[in-house]
């Protein structure tokens, strides 16, 4: 099968099983099929991001990338906007606008890839150079900062990676990347002092979560409870103490793996996992086969996001990374991630599509080089 | 170009490196999950299973009691109170949000109510739950409850009757624990409280709650609230009640008023106890100095008490003596003032004497030689027999606990008790209701309720209707025919004559000129402790009785006085306000 072909199907098998499991553990399930219910409004934030999905995948990406700049402005602005009208969830956070329904430091998560393989393409004579490494620094520098003031400190450390992934999969060297570390442990230094105490908490409860079980290594535990009770088979649909009795906390969103792996077992993990995992996999191969740098450097930057996100959500379900508020991609409840990842699904087959018509060309031309 | 072929050889170069990562990220995620759910799945099986529901009862609510004209008795009232489930938050904590909200100092009262629940504050103010109630959001795991407090508006009046609720006791516990009661539930401590608890007592409601492994409540699963189921409407009349209790005021003593039926209108018994007192939780400093007093305010002076009835027990020494034909309504004695028997004189209370009497005469006037004479003819036992034949000796079966029985004493029991022979003094003693003789109030107002009855003993009764939880009737009582005393019609005319001439002519002249006849007996038992016991017992009309009086007070002197004048104006009171023929309004 081809890669856009599969890509597709994984996408779609992905955003199903997130709803069933959003269905499972739904507080208010017996809403049924409206907006009241949490799996209800996932599946319309499903239709309404599939229908992106069409427009990403028809539009050439390479146009999408031309506009750079425009998209960085924008996501610029609105990051502004959150600081300046934004409103606050329950952490006092301010991330949100238009009432609670968009939250554009996701959109950061498709705009930063798309302004770096634009900003590397256009500069591709200075790969890899200090000049264009403190230059491209500079530029992610300001998004990530907006979003670390929200405080959102899951998102800036996504984007940051994107920054680290770019660097490395278009072939920085060690000393380039010696002199980021250096740069990154000064910020990190000076963040720590701007870091608000429940993040700083979180960050300790996740070395010793037994240290404070009723405060902030609470989440930690129950849901690491949730994952182990869940056993090899699980303890059924809709079944499981954990997520129906409601102790795991955020068991729709940031911990939506445990209360999957406590009804479906370590069977079910693994098949998610491998289902996730097969789709970055897909992801890599469409950068391999993209036909140009743009292309490569897109596909190769939206696998970095997926993998970290995957990594720090899974993790952070199974206690070994920190509780930062990243969701899964696909199956965690949110609509600004799903629509912004079903979108980078668009993009990815656009770029699948392109690739195949390339390649041909290529192998030709290889062929007749060789 | 060959920038871009350098940079693209380059590129995919990096991605199969980061492809390598990939699988090597995955592959730890993999061996993590196996290492929680496989290999570790007994230890957080464990941890989960200690995440589970706690169910927190509710306390039931206890029926009503109303009078017989539906005014409350007894009644469980709402009243607020903050409710900190445990584990949610921090004692402290609590208190300091509660207090930001109240925005006031408050007293906090915390104690531990059933399992998982501590009480913060008891009887919260309905202001005070309303600002709650508005931010019950800041307060997870601090709840508004509503709980029941027992109320007694009639108070100290009835407290006798109703009895009241406290707190069950390791002892009741476990006699009652097979019908589910638990520690904390409260339960009837006297009176009707007690004797129909299984009727009174309400369904508990309980809420469940879903705690985690740490003890904190994550979410109220179910609630069911708790109810109650019987409410109970008593025979008495709360008014009249009100007014003979309070003709008793500042004496030691009881009324019981009734009809002769069974039904009960009146047990007042002086002094009492206010039972909104001991509902609401004495300490227990003030629960022994109430026990302790020397006035034993606990103490039903009706059923609980025994004293020698004095001269009202010649109507049972009349009918032994008519009915066994000693005496007949010709048979008259000489009384001048004492009898001598076995060169003992043995004197009348009218050292002066009566005269000849008769035995209408000498009911009139309670002429101790008379019944002497009587007395000594029938024998302590034959005496005895026809007190028993009235039920006396043995509890009536009335609807409170702790009635006592008379001591009934003949020549089998004083040798057994006393290792002592019987003296014809003795019998001559038991003539007139003293010596061993000791009586409640109660029975001697059952004997009265015989006697208007002619013989047919009715059991007594408070309880007149059993409601349901929408107040429907349930169950009524009906008048019960416990045992009849067949004697001859000519027997009863004579006694009931005499007791009419008691009012007309006699010792009861107190009663006089009331528009219904009236038939009464007084009595003055002598009292080694102290002032006469004065009795003064009755029933009116004398041809249909519909109505039975008892009033006896302790250390009052002469049955005449002040027991015949209270008896007195509680049957002016009956008549202004109830009436013998529109009494059921
Ligand atoms: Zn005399």
């Amino acid at each position: 099968m081809r890669n856009d072909k599969i890509l597709l199907c994984l996408a779609c098998v992905l955003c199903f099983l997130g709803l069933v499991a959003i269905y499972s553990v739904d507080p208010a399930r017996e809403a049924g099929w409206s907006m009241q219910s949490f799996f209800g409004r996932q599946f319309f934030w499903n239709v309404f991001g599939w229908s992106l999905f069409i427009f990403f995948a028809l539009i050439d990406y390479r146009v999408l990338v031309k506009l750079g700049w425009l998209w960085y402005f924008l996501l610029l602005l609105a990051l502004g906007a959150v600081l300046v009208f934004g409103e606050s969830d329950e952490t006092g956070a301010r991330r949100w606008i238009f009432s609670q329904s968009v939250q554009p430091s996701e959109f950061a998560k498709i705009i930063l890839p798309l302004f770096l393989s634009f900003y590397l393409s256009k500069n591709r004579e200075n790969i890899p150079s200090y000049a264009l490494l403190l230059k491209s620094g500079f530029w992610v520098f300001l998004p990530v900062g907006l979003i670390f003031l929200e405080p959102d400190l899951g998102t800036s450390l996504v984007l940051l990676v994107v920054w680290l992934g770019m660097l490395f999969i278009s072939g920085f060297g060690r000393n380039h990347f010696a002199l980021v570390g250096l740069g990154l442990g000064g910020i990190g230094a000076v963040g720590w002092s701007f870091l608000k105490d429940y993040q700083k908490e979180r960050l300790f409860t996740f070395l010793d979560p037994w240290k404070d079980p009723l405060g902030s290594g609470y989440n930690v535990l129950q849901s690491q409870i949730a994952i182990g009770a869940g056993g090899l088979g699980g303890q059924g649909w809709l079944s499981g103490k954990q997520s129906q009795l409601r102790f795991l906390p955020a068991r729709h969103t940031d911990f939506i793996f445990a209360s999957w792996c406590e009804q479906m077992g370590f069977l079910g993990g693994v098949a998610l996992i491998l289902l996730l995992g097969f789709f970055i996999w897909i992801m890599i191969r469409i950068a391999r086969h993209a036909p140009d740098l743009e292309g490569k450097l897109l596909a190769s930057l939206f696998g970095v996001i997926f993998v970290f996100q995957v990594l720090v959500n899974v993790g952070m379900n199974m206690g070994v990374m920190p509780v930062t508020g990243i969701p899964l991609p696909f199956v965690s409840y949110g609509g600004s991630a799903l629509v912004v990842n079903v979108a980078i699904v668009g993009l990815l087959y656009n770029i699948a599509n392109s690739g195949r018509k390339k390649v041909a060309k290529c192998r030709f031309r290889w062929d007749y080089q060789q | 170009m060959i920038w871009d072929e350098k940079i693209s050889e380059e590129i995919q170069h990096r991605l199969t490196v980061f492809g390598w990562i990939c699988f090597l990220i995955f592959t730890l995620l993999v061996v993590r999950l196996w290492y929680l759910s496989v290999f570790q799945e007994e230890w957080y099986k464990e941890k989960s299973e200690r995440n589970w529901l706690r169910i927190i009862p509710l306390q039931a609510l206890r029926g009503s009691i109303y009078d017989r004209y539906g005014k409350v008795l007894a009644e469980d009232l709402p009243r607020f109170r903050l409710v900190l489930l445990e584990g949610s938050m921090d004692v402290k904590e609590a208190q300091r949000k509660v207090k930001e909200i109240l925005g006031e100092e408050i007293g906090f009262q915390v104690k531990d109510m059933s399992p998982g629940e501590k009480v913060l504050i008891e009887d919260l103010p309905l202001e005070k739950v309303i600002k709650i109630e508005e931010r019950r959001e800041e307060l997870p795991g601090i709840l508004v409850e509503s709980y029941s407090h027992r109320f007694y508006p009639a108070e100290e009046v009835l407290a006798h009757v109703i009895g009241y609720v406290g707190r069950i006791t390791a002892e009741e516990l476990k006699n009652l624990s097979s019908s589910g009661y638990e520690v904390w539930d409260t339960v009837g401590k006297g009176g009707i409280e007690l004797f129909y608890e299984s009727l009174l007592r309400g369904e508990k409601g309980y809420r469940k709650v879903g705690v985690d492994a740490l003890g904190r409540v994550r979410s109220v699963l179910e609630h069911s609230p708790a109810r109650l189921r019987n409410s109970l409407v008593l025979t008495v009349d709360l008014e009249f009640q009100e007014y003979c209790y309070h003709l008793l005021q500042g004496k030691r003593g009881t009324i019981i008023v009734g009809r002769p039926t069974g039904e009960i209108l009146v047990l007042a018994s002086q002094p009492s106890f206010d039972p909104n007192t001991l509902s609401g939780g004495l300490t227990t400093q003030e629960w022994s100095r109430l026990v302790q007093s020397e006035k034993r305010p606990f103490t039903n002076r009706a059923t609980q008490a025994l004293y020698p009835p004095g001269s009202i027990f010649k109507l049972v020494v009349a009918l032994a003596g008519l009915e066994e034909k000693v005496i007949s309504a010709r048979t008259s004695f000489s009384c001048p003032g004492f009898l001598e028997y076995s060169g003992k004189r043995y004197y009348c209370w009218n050292r002066a004497g009566h005269g000849s009497v008769n035995v209408e005469r000498a009911l009139a006037h309670s002429c101790n030689v008379f019944f002497y004479n009587v007395a000594l003819a029938l024998g302590p036992e034959k005496i005895v027999q026809y007190a028993q034949k009235f039920g006396l000796g043995t509890p009536s079966g009335l609807d409170i606990p702790g009635e006592k029985a008379s001591l009934l004493p003949t020549p089998l029991w004083k040798r057994q008790n006393q290792r002592e022979m019987w003296y014809p003094g003795d019998t001559l003693n038991l003539a007139i209701g003293q010596g061993y003789l000791l009586m409640t109030p109660f029975e001697v107002y059952r004997l009265l309720c015989g006697v208007a009855t002619r013989g047919k003993i009715y059991r007594p009764h408070f309880l007149q209707a059993v409601l349901n939880r929408e107040g429907k009737l349930i169950r009524e009582v009906t008048p019960v025919l416990e045992r009849e005393v067949n004697l001859r019609g000519e027997t009863w005319d004579l006694l009931l004559k005499g007791m009419e001439l008691v009012v007309t002519q006699g010792t009861g002249y107190a009663c006089r000129d009331v528009p219904v006849n009236i038939a009464a007996k007084t009595g003055t038992a002598q009292n080694p402790h102290g002032k006469d016991h004065s009795w003064f017992g009755g029933f009116f009309p004398v041809d249909q009785p519909r109505v039975v009086f008892l009033v006896m007070l302790e250390n009052s002197g002469d049955g005449s006085g002040e027991a015949a004048h209270a008896a007195r104006r509680l049957i002016d009171w009956f008549l202004k306000y109830r009436g013998l023929t529109d009494e059921e309004r």
